[in-house]
């Protein structure tokens, strides 16, 4: 178990390049001038320039171990932010295929509705062409009542010719009766004379 | 089939298959080819794609009508009627499953077989064509139901109307006739070129293309295509066309229609032409909108030459497909 992870350290540490390399060789050289700088016989002076060397060696690791957390809190807030982001543009995704079905749906009913609207243009042109049928009703009522009064007048007209019919028949026949009522007399007169005559000249 | 074949071909008819994968066209020469709508749609397509799967003759005269039901494919040649399974089709299988002729009144000519219907009220195919008649065969029984008489020159289209199960007919003497499928007698004759609005006497008075609503009535041909309404038999819109329709369907609210010249006319109920989108074939015959399938939802148009046009969406075209 500690061999793996000393060679993951390892790979890791020969991937990472750039301030990787340096903070290493910065380590190495301190803890070689710290040992040089115990065990070093020189004078006060040069060991407490060595002293301050170390300490600001000392310093830039610090420095650069700082930039470095701060560095990895900022990508982990970014990666946070990234993922916000794509759960949105999820989501909108999903909204828009919703909107597309809900238009197209629309699409649909006012297409139908529009068809619905030019049948209705179409007959109506038709019908338009056809008179009114209140003019066209009043107008059966004008003639219907014209027809009655012709009719009326038809039947009086009738009425009267048959009046007169029957009363010139009337006359008629009285005249044809008297006429043969005269014949019938004048007949018997005659006949009456002509038998007077005989008994005369028989005598 | 040589490159002077090619240039002569017409394609008459067309028909989709029920899955609405296939697309199936007859040409003058009695040949039906198979093409494959989703090779053709799928956006890997190269040009093979667009070349039929299968191509068979099917008659010895043109095809000119093509009907699917629902798992067959009936084609109409030379005063027969064939009938062949989708399934066995599309494995390559070309036996029809069956073949019949009418009796017709004279033995001696053989009238072809303009146009079919299917009427679904009762399973029964109905078809007319040069001998002037309409013949009904019972789908499932295989037999010859009867045969309306009235027109007296031949028939170029028949339409039935699903909701009252009347059949309308167009000729070229210029009526188009009702008549109740029950009955067998014509109802109504309407003469079309006699409205002054809709005849052009310059091209003759036949009907070639009648297409219906059930509430209402395209027809065309000679006289200019006029929208009719069909309780009131009149006449309610006039579609300022010029030349001689051929096919029109009822699509949405729109209407198309083809016939002569390289254009699908888009038109409104109004009799307003909204579109006309230019086409490969010089003169249209046919026209097709694939509603079996919502994935391939695509119109085909053929006409006077090997190539049928594909549109995806209605304002222009996509491809062609070829014989």
């Amino acid at each position: 178990m500690g061999a793996v992870t000393d060679d993951e350290v390892i790979r890791k540490r020969l991937l990472i390049d750039g301030d990787g390399a340096g903070d290493d060789r910065r380590i190495n050289l301190l803890l070689k001038t710290f040992t040089k700088w115990c065990n070093s016989p020189g004078s006060p002076e040069e060991g407490f320039t060595q002293y301050q060397r170390m300490l600001g060696t000392l310093a830039q690791c610090e420095f650069s171990m700082g930039k470095t957390l701060m560095v990895y809190d900022m990508n982990l807030r970014e990666m946070e932010n990234y993922e916000k982001i794509y759960t949105n543009i999820e989501q909108n995704i999903t909204s828009a295929h919703e909107k597309i079905a809900e238009c197209k749906k629309e699409i649909q009913r006012a297409k139908r509705i529009r068809k619905n609207r030019q049948e209705y243009d179409a007959l109506a042109k038709v019908i338009q062409q056809h008179p009114d049928r209140h003019e066209t009703l009043k107008q059966l009522e004008a003639l219907d009542k014209e027809l009655q009064q012709l009719s009326h007048i038809k039947e009086n007209v009738d009425a009267k010719l048959e009046l007169r019919k029957k009363q010139f028949h009337v006359l008629l026949s009285t005249i044809q009766e008297l006429q043969q009522t005269l014949e019938n007399d004048e007949k018997s007169d005659n006949d009456d004379s002509n038998q007077e005559s005989p008994t005369d000249s028989g005598e | 089939m040589g490159p002077v074949e090619l240039l002569h071909m017409s394609v008459f008819s067309q028909s989709f298959s029920p899955c609405g994968r296939f697309l199936a066209a007859g040409n003058n020469y009695g040949e039906i080819a198979l093409f494959s709508l989703s090779a053709a749609l799928s956006p890997e397509a190269t040009e093979l794609n667009q070349k039929p799967i299968l191509t068979f003759t099917a008659h010895e005269g043109p095809v000119f009508s093509l009907l699917s039901s629902d798992s067959q494919l009936l084609s109409a040649g030379n005063g027969e009627i064939s009938a062949w399974s989708w399934n066995e089709l599309t494995k390559k299988n070309v036996k029809p499953l069956w073949t019949k002729r009418p009796n017709y009144k004279s033995s001696l000519e053989i009238p072809e077989i303009n146009s079919m219907a299917i009427n679904p009220r009762d399973n029964s195919l109905v078809f007319g064509g040069g001998d002037n008649n309409i013949h009904i065969l019972d789908l499932e029984h295989g037999v010859f139901k009867s045969v309306l008489q009235g027109h007296s020159d031949y028939i170029h289209c028949v339409n039935v109307r699903e909701r009252e199960g009347e059949i309308l007919s167009g000729g070229e003497d210029g009526t188009v006739r009702m008549w109740d499928s029950r009955t067998g007698q014509s109802i109504h004759r309407i003469e079309v070129y006699k409205y002054e609005s809709c005849a052009r006497p310059q091209y003759g008075k036949w009907i070639s293309c009648l297409t219906t609503d059930s509430d209402w009535m395209l027809c065309g041909g000679g006289p200019s295509m006029s929208l009719w309404h069909l309780r009131s038999l009149s006449p309610t819109s006039i579609f300022p066309l010029s030349g001689c329709q051929r096919q029109a369907a009822f699509v949405q609210d729109m209407i198309l229609a083809v016939g002569e010249g390289a254009f699908v006319s888009h038109c409104l109920l109004g009799g307003e032409v909204k579109a006309q989108i230019p086409c490969t074939p010089q003169s249209l015959n046919t026209l097709q909108l694939n509603t079996n399938s919502t994935e391939h939802r695509v119109l085909t148009v053929g006409g006077s030459s090997n190539h049928i046009d594909v549109f995806t969406n209605l304002s222009y075209r996509a491809f062609s497909l070829s014989f």
